[in-house]
């Protein structure tokens, strides 16, 4: 059965290859056909990939142990589900899985534009063709996952082995959202391809005008959700599997997911200047090489151990290739910019500083700079190796120090941005609008402060997010209030109709608000508490409200692991209000002991309670508890942020305009649709 | 009063009220004082455990996957000396150094602000600030290319059937 897994790598590596070479050769010799044959044997390595991975979850369910992949990553007792994490577990099936997430969005973007741009699409083929190229010699010939267990005779004969069992799955992917992370995270790595495959050959090909923008956009958008919901969910997972109380570490991995997103995220905002205005044209180009170039240098950092991570289940020597595919890729993009920069070339004017058009460009300054101090901190370590002989730690000390006041300043422009309009905004207009949703934020900033806040940092959060929250909200009352004055729909509805006569803009809307949440939940952190006491039965431990006490600690186990569990009576005041089992489980496969965290979860704080174990000193068991405000509206945040991604992907629904008999004589070309918002992102 | 004079007061007032938020923020008086627990703490927080085998900040270790997943004896040595030299009253940066001294540079998980490593504090500042004069002198190079060209006519009907929809929200 690897057999055939092997053969369809293979044959996927042949097609990826010609879909690149038969392209090139076709875009230089015109010869359509060409064309046509590489288009489709770069549309055949989705169905030969997918016969790979297929080949290889087969073999999972079929405890098939005489593939090292499998020895490694599985065992005869983890759970079914599990067996398809196993997929990305390691560095072969997490590169076998890339290629085939690749390898459906060449397919899709392919498939759907078969018939449009005939210009335009030859170089994409070939770019999509070139990095499928590299990824799957990576599966074929560096990282195989279909690599055998075997020994060698005394005669020098190879022999494949089969063992009796595997070694199991890390713990730590043992959790339902281990099943989701990684490939929403991947999807979002993966789906920047495309944009960035548009963006060079529209380059290389002097594809006229901005049609490249309004071609990409959408992929560029689903990436982004994909890289978002993977970043959340992998927060998530860190919160809730890791058992230290906290969701985001700044560590290098980490790091490496949200450089791209920040760049994505700059993009998504410049490529308004550019649709609407012309504006901007090397920023984007360059902001989307950039995006794409920052992927792969995640990629590198989680797979070669440049940097130290606690990430550490898929590295390798595997980096070099990636540095050679980097350096590449920005050749390849510098040489396209540098031959065709007079195609970039515009004529940049702006009415008024005061504008649309210069929020956007500081809003993606500071992204970028927030991307740069991200950047810098993580690799900061290997220049100080470099120059001084010894690595440095740059921890979240730094990062918060560096990031927190680049991230306030944003989520201020957050607020601004959509309080100014396209070409000129009037003083007297920004005064109106911005007045009374300053002076609410400022007022709520009092009644904190009044109320014991004394952390900077949280209280301008505060400030900021109440006055972005009502920016938003007065966007879709002001539409929503004209709508309904002209329609005599109540407002409600209104706001329904308005938000869909423009769903970019309205999505869009409802994005910042779900970044406001993510803000405020964060902002919870800076009251954070924790307490670790060696606890008996009946022992109690006090932190907030509650009171926890210890009423039992007892065995259980499976065919997957041993557990000792904590049953802990949680009380608040004298009130019993819960029962929480936090647990330590030992996977007998793969001899490791793994945290289950208790959670208490409301919008209010976080009741966190880790069993972490018996005391080395005298085997007392000792309980870790935390106790953690505003953790919720960050996952709350994160939902709403995908909401509006989703809406802002719907096509917004054109108003219906039915001219009075009166207004008939109006000519053709001045009859021009009057909606609120429409058209204005 | 001209667009541009506006504007400069509405500058005035946001640097204003940013100097004054900054002075609430770090005017002693309103700092909240800290006690020896929480001092420690913090501190706790701001270096490294250095069993070598967890990556953590001493407060934070949790080593992952081992039998006791609360702080090793490492940890527990240096919370302890923290502890000790909080109520010694030393200070932050004096305890700091005193780790610096035993275990290297590493221990601390921020780097050091002087020599090489500052420039780990600066190079996010220089971008930053060259960011915003680089985009302020685009954006000036862009207004200077502006030039007013004749609007073109609507008719005035159009244009009053606009004006009432919009209620007078957008009239700028």
């Amino acid at each position: 059965m690897d057999i055939i897994g092997s053969f369809a790598l293979m044959l996927a590596l042949l097609a990826a290859g010609y879909a690149c070479v038969a392209g090139i050769i076709g875009i230089r010799s015109r010869r359509p056909l060409l064309i046509k044959s590489a288009r489709n044997a770069g549309m055949a390595t989705f169905p030969l990939v997918t016969l790979a991975v297929a080949t290889l979850v087969g073999s999972f369910f079929l405890n098939n142990f005489s593939l090292a992949y499998v020895v490694e990553h599985s065992n005869r007792t983890l759970p079914g589900w599990y067996k398809f994490a196993a997929l990305w577990a390691g560095q072969e099936g997490s590169l076998l899985f890339w290629s085939w997430l690749l390898s459906i969005w060449a397919f899709v973007a392919l498939f759907a534009n078969r018939k449009k741009h005939p210009e335009l699409m030859p170089y994409v083929v070939v770019i999509l063709g070139g990095i499928q190229l590299f990824f799957l010699m990576l599966n074929n010939f560096v990282a195989s996952p279909f690599a055998l267990v075997g020994t060698i005779s005394a005669a020098g004969a190879a022999h494949v082995v089969r063992l009796a069992d595997g070694n199991g799955l890390t713990p730590l992917l043992q959790y339902g959202e281990m099943d989701i992370h990684p490939p929403m995270l991947y999807l979002g790595y993966t789906g920047f391809t495309v944009p960035f495959a548009f963006a060079l050959g529209a380059l290389l090909g002097r594809y006229p005008g901005e049609k490249w923008i309004h071609i990409t956009r959408r992929w560029t958008m689903v990436g982004w959700a994909f890289l978002s919901v993977g970043i959340l969910l992998g927060g998530h997972w860190a919160y809730k599997v890791l058992g230290w109380g906290g969701y985001w570490a700044w560590d290098p991995v980490e790091n490496a997911s949200l450089l791209p997103w920040i760049t994505g995220t700059a993009f998504l905002h410049s490529v308004m200047m550019q649709e609407k205005r012309g504006m901007m044209r090397v920023w984007n180009v360059w902001l989307v090489f950039i995006t794409y170039m920052l992927t792969i240098l995640g990629t590198l950092l989680t797979r070669s151990g440049v940097v130290s991570s606690v990430h550490a289940f898929a590295q390798s020597s595997i980096g070099s290739w990636f540095v050679i595919f980097l350096a590449i890729i920005f050749a390849v993009c510098f040489g396209a910019y540098w031959m065709n920069r007079d195609y970039l070339r515009t004529d940049n004017q702006l009415d008024s500083v005061i504008s649309r058009e210069s929020s956007f460009l500081f809003n993606n300054l500071i992204l970028l700079a927030a991307a740069f101090a991200v950047l810098w901190g993580t690799l900061f370590p290997v220049f100080t190796e470099w120059f001084e002989g010894s690595k440095i730690t740059v921890g979240p000390p730094f990062f918060n120090k560096v990031n927190i006041p680049i991230a306030l300043f944003l989520l201020f422009l957050t607020g601004v941005g959509p309080l100014l309009a396209w070409r000129r905004t009037s003083i007297s207009s920004l005064k109106r609008n911005f007045a009374w949703p300053l002076g609410a934020g400022l007022a709520a900033g009092i009644v904190a402060f009044i109320l014991g806040d004394r952390n900077f940092y949280a209280l301008m959060c505060l400030i900021l997010a109440v006055f972005v929250t009502l920016t938003i909200f007065s966007e879709f009352f002001r539409g929503a209030r004209v709508l309904s004055a002209r329609s005599g729909a109540n407002l409600f509805s209104s706001v329904g109709q308005l938000t869909m006569r423009n769903t970019r803009r309205y999505g869009g809307y409802i994005v910042h608000f779900g970044i406001v949440l993510i803000f405020v939940g964060i902002s919870g952190q800076a009251f954070n508490q924790n307490v670790q006491r060696e606890m008996r039965v009946g022992s109690q431990l006090q932190i907030g409200p509650y009171t926890l006490v210890a009423q039992n600690f007892d065995e259980t186990s499976t065919a997957n692991y041993n557990a000792s569990r904590a049953t802990i009576e949680v009380f608040k005041g004298n009130r019993s209000v819960m029962m929480l089992f936090p647990e330590r489980r030992f996977y007998t496969a793969s001899q490791v002991t793994q945290t289950i965290v208790a959670l208490h979860s409301s919008l209010a704080r976080d009741l966190y309670v880790v069993y972490a174990g018996r005391s080395p000193e005298d085997n007392t068991p000792v309980i870790h508890a935390y106790l953690n405000p505003l953790v919720h509206w960050i996952w709350l945040g994160g939902l709403v942020l995908v909401l509006g991604t989703v809406l802002a992907l719907i096509p917004s629904r054109q108003p219906q305009i039915v001219l009075h008999a009166e207004r008939e004589s109006v000519p053709a070309s001045a009859r021009v649709p009057v909606g609120v918002g429409h058209g204005d992102d | 009063m001209t667009d541009l004079v506006r504007l400069r007061n509405l500058a005035a007032l946001v640097w204003g009220a940013a100097a004054l938020m900054l002075a609430v923020a770090f005017a002693p008086p309103l700092r909240a004082q800290r006690s020896p627990a929480e001092r420690a703490k913090a501190l706790d927080n701001r270096i490294m455990c250095m069993c070598g085998g967890c990556s953590e900040a001493a407060g934070k270790c949790n080593h992952m996957g081992g039998s006791f997943s609360g702080p090793c004896e490492t940890a527990q040595k240096e919370m302890k000396e923290v502890a000790n030299r909080v109520a010694m009253g030393q200070s932050d940066d004096l305890i700091l150094q005193s780790f610096v001294q035993e275990y290297g540079p590493t221990v601390l998980l921020s780097p050091p602000t002087r020599g090489f490593d500052l420039w780990a504090w600066l190079m996010p500042i220089i971008f930053s600030v060259t960011g915003i004069a680089l985009a302020g002198l685009v954006v000036m190079r862009w207004r200077h290319r502006m030039t007013v060209a004749p609007a073109p006519r609507v008719a005035p009907e159009l244009l009053a059937r606009a004006r009432h929809d919009m209620h007078g929200e957008y009239d700028d």
